[in-house]
């Protein structure tokens, strides 16, 4: 095997990166940035076909568009500041909806705000100045560092001893030092990459859901103002629903195994989720997808002069998968700058934190599991709701459950934090008595807010 | 799903459309498909020689004179090419020509069927382009062709009227040469309706094509047309060729707009004339191929329009002069162009020492008179087809370009081949839906600039009268021309589909080619539209309307 200095890049060394989604426009800056700290000169080159300036899926990188305040500022710290035409909306509460009612949860503190962005150019048909990509403004910056964007469909990597060897749709091929793949798993460049390589096992996937609903801004404001619609219904394999408004428009996400029409037709047909539309009726979208999530990562996530980076390699379950693009292309770019492109290098110093991502993802794995089965148990959401409302009514005081559901939702947070959390006396204890009154008659102290669901009525 | 179905119901499918440039080919030529073949190459395991010999077989199936037809043709194809939109239209002409001289380089033999398939024997009368486009048809299907030529050699009008200058006879001859090597006998000296007549011919072959072309030149109807010094732009440049005619020092006036005119003015310039065009309308209406008049303007001839020849003025037998009068244009007529009528201001004689009237020819239907119906017009079917046994094809249905009389040879040719076997005839050019022009998206392909053809400088064309003007392009100019197209409305592998479907829905095929690279599975479509909004040349399309598409 090579030595970790012996496979340090030289200066004129070349880098290919497949895909400027934001890891791969990431991992460009990142790199750049570090190889000019210490003098290297090396060439990198984004591989990107599509265009980022196209509304609708084609220029779009699917997801639901929600980058937590404290990501946005580390960003800022790194030099990437966004500026206020990608943020569609600064997300300022979430607003909870049960079959026992709605609550709506303020943002804990005022760095935790989120902020909503297309990754595209926003929906299909939209006005050209209706948003500003995400993944564009990210590639420009790579490409203001000096990264040389090339808009050819990759379709092969081929290595031999000296090199890898980049193949493209059109027939044209590159050599070069160092490999990044942040192609994502809605490419197919991982199952020919499967194929060439016996080695090698792509990431497993599944089905999500997302599509834009025009409202116009004015609507937006009034019914669902600067607030993050989050869902907590008793749907079998639906693990997580929002609906995330974004300047004249409302992005819907679904998030959990394999969605598909069934899955959405009793999402739409259920009171809370059409309570939340202007006459409760669902508009039809303008724009839709089924993008594919990684739910295990692909093995192995390095190799020689190979580095898998984003969603390719690990990614964060479910929520923040552009903290996790971030995480990954730095530390990669770390590793490549500082000390070499060889497995043992990547084993060092960038495999420990896609283990790290992928523990986390286990812990998340069971926390959904557990709000699964508070979505089965009618008694465990109202206590949950009562809890969540006293907090919001009072103004001093921690609010764990109010923390614990919006970290939750915003992946502001690792899972293990959050379990960590929901194992505190004070949280636990809060959550018994809460589950105790709220399921006692006239118990939830509250009654202000309330819409009772169907099912209270049974009670009587 | 309440209010969301329209978009569900919206799939996605593959589309083959026609690209403009075939849609506006007299030939409908399929312009994609050879580009494609030498394009696209590699990926069908092609050397690029092999690619050029197989797109001219493709080209040379539809009209067996390329080299002959990319010299002359106005090229409709370019004027319609969506990369004209980007970065210029591709060089489809200057490709053909190159293909066109490729071959004969190479002596590639005409696709055909040798020996002869079937019994059935077949007359052609004339060899103009039309009768020598059906000739070629009839004998690669399999059939014995005999061609009825009532002077020395063959070639119409493409032989007799087109300069030396567009048209080197050598190219001509090498294209007529292997066309002959199909199995076509060539009778000539046999001027049907007077040396031998129609009805006996038909009763020789089982089918009889008629391509006398339009030999007879149209008059202009004014004093002193009859008589020393006016000539027929047509005969002028017939008896050009024969080297019998010179202008040398002469003030010539040529009158008419068309192309004829404008050969005949630049012939006349190379013979060392002065010359000056009449045309009675303005420029935007002239028929004459713009390319060409622009080229005659630089050589030298002037030009006048919105005036009209009233009367030719002599001295004795010698023409002195010719009187014209002012015009305007009045509306539009059925063909769009603005009428001439008569304008302001007082006639004018201008000294003048040959006229040559280019206004239109006609058929001469020496002969076959009886033929015609009452308007004094063939009575031809779409197809052409006259009568049992019996086609038409070429200027004596109607003046229009070469490519014109190949198709209508062609299309003939297909009629008289089911009528023959018995089988259905040929519905006429069933014609997919044209590419909807902004569904092409130029942004997908990266910029790369029209070449240009090599061209004769303007200073040198006057001292060497026969060279070409237009100079073909070499091997690596062909190619690179050739990877512009855009490949409107059929697939050319740029794979975006199949990389970014989310369902994974697309396979690669086995056995690929242009257009078939990829099979979508109806069923794993999950309608998102993205592999619409990313296919660059229109070729995928939402089934369904209601989609929010553009």
């Amino acid at each position: 095997m090579i030595k970790a200095n012996s496979s340090a890049l030289k200066d004129g060394s070349r880098i290919a990166v497949i895909g400027a989604g934001p890891s791969g426009s990431m991992f460009s800056f990142f790199f750049l940035n570090m190889a000019e700290l210490i003098g290297l000169q090396a060439d990198v080159d984004l591989y990107e076909p599509r265009q980022f300036c196209h509304r609708g899926p084609s220029g779009c990188n699917h997801c639901g568009g929600i980058v937590s305040e404290s990501l946005v500022q580390r960003l800022a710290t790194e030099g990437i500041n966004l500026p206020n035409s990608i943020v569609q909306r600064g997300i300022e509460s979430y607003t909870l909806h049960m079959d026992v009612g709605d609550v709506e949860i303020a943002t804990p503190l005022s760095e935790k705000r989120i902020a909503a962005i297309y990754r595209g150019h926003g929906p299909r048909e939209s006005s050209p100045e209706a948003a500003d990509s995400f993944d564009g403004f990210l590639q420009e910056l790579a490409q203001e560092k000096g990264a040389t964007l090339i808009r050819r469909l990759v379709t092969g990597i081929k290595r031999d001893d000296e090199k890898m060897t980049v193949h493209c749709a059109d027939q044209t091929s590159a050599d070069y030092d160092l490999v990044v793949v942040a192609s994502g798993v809605n490419s197919r460049l991982l199952d020919i990459f499967e194929s060439d390589m016996p080695s090698f096992r792509q990431p497993d996937r599944t089905k999500t859901f997302i599509c834009e609903f025009h409202l116009g801004a004015e609507l937006i404001n009034k019914t669902f103002g600067p607030s993050m619609h989050v869902f907590l219904l008793d749907i079998p394999r639906l693990e997580f629903a929002a609906l995330i408004p974004k300047g004249e428009y409302v992005t819907l996400c679904l998030l959990g195994d394999d969605i598909d029409e069934a899955l959405m037709t009793r999402f739409f047909e259920s009171p809370e989720v059409r309570n939340c539309f202007p006459e409760n009726m669902i508009p039809p979208h303008v724009c839709h997808c089924y993008p594919r999530i990684n739910i295990q990562p692909s093995r192995p996530i390095y190799d020689d002069r190979l580095v898998m980076i984003g969603d390719s390699g690990s990614t964060r379950l479910f929520k923040d998968g552009i903290g996790a693009a971030y995480r990954t292309s730095k530390a990669a770019a770390k590793t490549v700058v500082f000390h070499g492109v060889d497995a043992d290098s990547f084993k060092q110093h960038y495999a420990p934190l896609c283990r790290r991502i992928d523990h986390d993802n286990l812990v998340g794995k069971f926390v959904f599991n557990v709000a699964g089965l508070v979505q089965k148990a009618r008694f465990a959401r109202r206590g949950i709701l009562r809890m969540t409302r006293s907090e919001q009514q009072r103004s001093k005081g921690p609010r764990r459950m109010s923390g614990v559901l919006w970290d939750l939702f915003s992946g502001s947070a690792s899972y293990t934090n959050v379990f960590l959390r929901t194992l505190h006396p004070a949280y636990f204890g809060s959550l018994i008595w809460n589950l105790v009154a709220g399921n006692l008659r006239g118990g939830t102290g509250t009654k202000d807010h309330e819409r009772e669901g169907e099912g209270s009525h049974a009670r009587h | 799903m309440p209010g969301t179905e329209p978009s569900f119901r919206s799939l996605a499918q593959q589309a083959e459309k026609q690209p403009p440039c075939q849609a506006h080919c007299a030939n409908s030529g399929d312009v994609r498909g050879w580009m494609g073949v030498i394009a696209q190459h590699e990926k069908n395991g092609l050397t690029r020689d092999q690619a050029f010999d197989e797109a001219w077989r493709k080209i040379a199936r539809m009209n067996p004179l390329p080299a002959t037809i990319a010299r002359i043709c106005p090229h409709p194809c370019e004027d319609s090419c969506i990369r004209s939109d980007k970065d210029g239209a591709v060089s489809i002409n200057a490709l053909e020509r190159f293909l066109g001289d490729w071959a004969l380089s190479r002596t590639l033999p005409l696709p055909s069927v040798i020996p002869r398939l079937y019994e059935d024997s077949i007359g052609v009368i004339g060899s103009g382009p039309a009768s020598l486009s059906f000739a070629y048809q009839m004998a690669r299907r399999g059939y014995g062709v005999t061609v009825y030529e009532r002077g020395e050699s063959i070639g119409g009008m493409l032989r007799r009227a087109i300069p030396e200058y567009r048209l080197p006879h050598d190219v001509l001859d090498a294209e007529v040469k292997r066309l002959l090597k199909v199995g076509i006998t060539l009778v000539n000296n046999t001027d049907v309706g007077t040396t031998i007549g129609l009805e006996e011919l038909r009763d020789r072959h089982d089918v009889v094509f008629l391509g006398v072309g339009a030999q007879a030149t149209r008059r202009l109807g004014i004093p002193g047309e009859d008589g020393p010094g006016v000539t027929a732009g047509i005969d002028y440049l017939r008896e050009r060729k024969r080297h019998s005619q010179t202008l040398g020092g002469q003030r010539v006036f040529v009158v008419g707009g068309g192309n004829t005119a404008i050969d005949a003015a630049r012939s006349a310039l190379r013979d060392g004339a002065q010359v000056t065009l009449l045309y009675r309308r303005s420029e935007t209406e002239m028929p004459a191929i713009a390319a060409e008049v622009d080229d005659a303007r630089a050589e030298g001839v002037e030009f006048r329009f919105l005036v009209s020849p009233t009367r030719i003025v002599r001295d004795g037998d010698k023409l002195t002069g010719i009187e014209i009068r002012p015009m305007r244009l009045g509306e539009p007529d059925a063909q769009g162009r603005r009428r001439p009528l008569p304008g302001n201001g007082q006639p004018q004689t201008l000294a003048a020492d040959r006229v040559l009237i280019a206004v239109s020819q006609a058929p001469d239907w020496h002969g076959l008179e009886w033929i015609l119906d009452d308007r004094n017009s063939l009575h031809a079917d779409q197809d052409g087809r006259l009568d049992k046994g019996l086609w038409a094809g070429g200027d004596d249905r109607g003046a229009g370009i070469a490519g014109n009389a190949i198709a209508q040879g062609r299309l003939a040719a297909e009629s008289a081949h089911a009528e023959l076997r018995g089988t259905a005839a040929p519905r006429m050019q069933a014609h997919k839906k044209v590419v909807q022009r902004e569904r092409v998206q130029h942004d997908h392909y990266t910029n790369c600039f029209r070449g240009e053809r090599p061209r004769l400088p303007e200073n040198q064309r006057l001292t060497n009268p026969d060279a070409e003007v237009d100079q073909t392009i070499g091997p690596e100019q062909a190619y690179r021309e050739a990877t512009r197209c855009m490949s409107c409305g059929l697939c050319f592998d740029c794979q975006q589909c199949f990389m970014y479907c989310n369902a994974a829905g697309f396979t690669r095929l086995a056995d690929t080619g242009p257009g078939n690279y990829f099979i979508l599975a109806l069923e794993a479509c999950e309608g998102c539209g993205k592999c619409v909004e990313l296919c660059p040349c229109g070729y995928l399309e939402l089934r369904d309307t209601e989609a929010s598409l553009p």
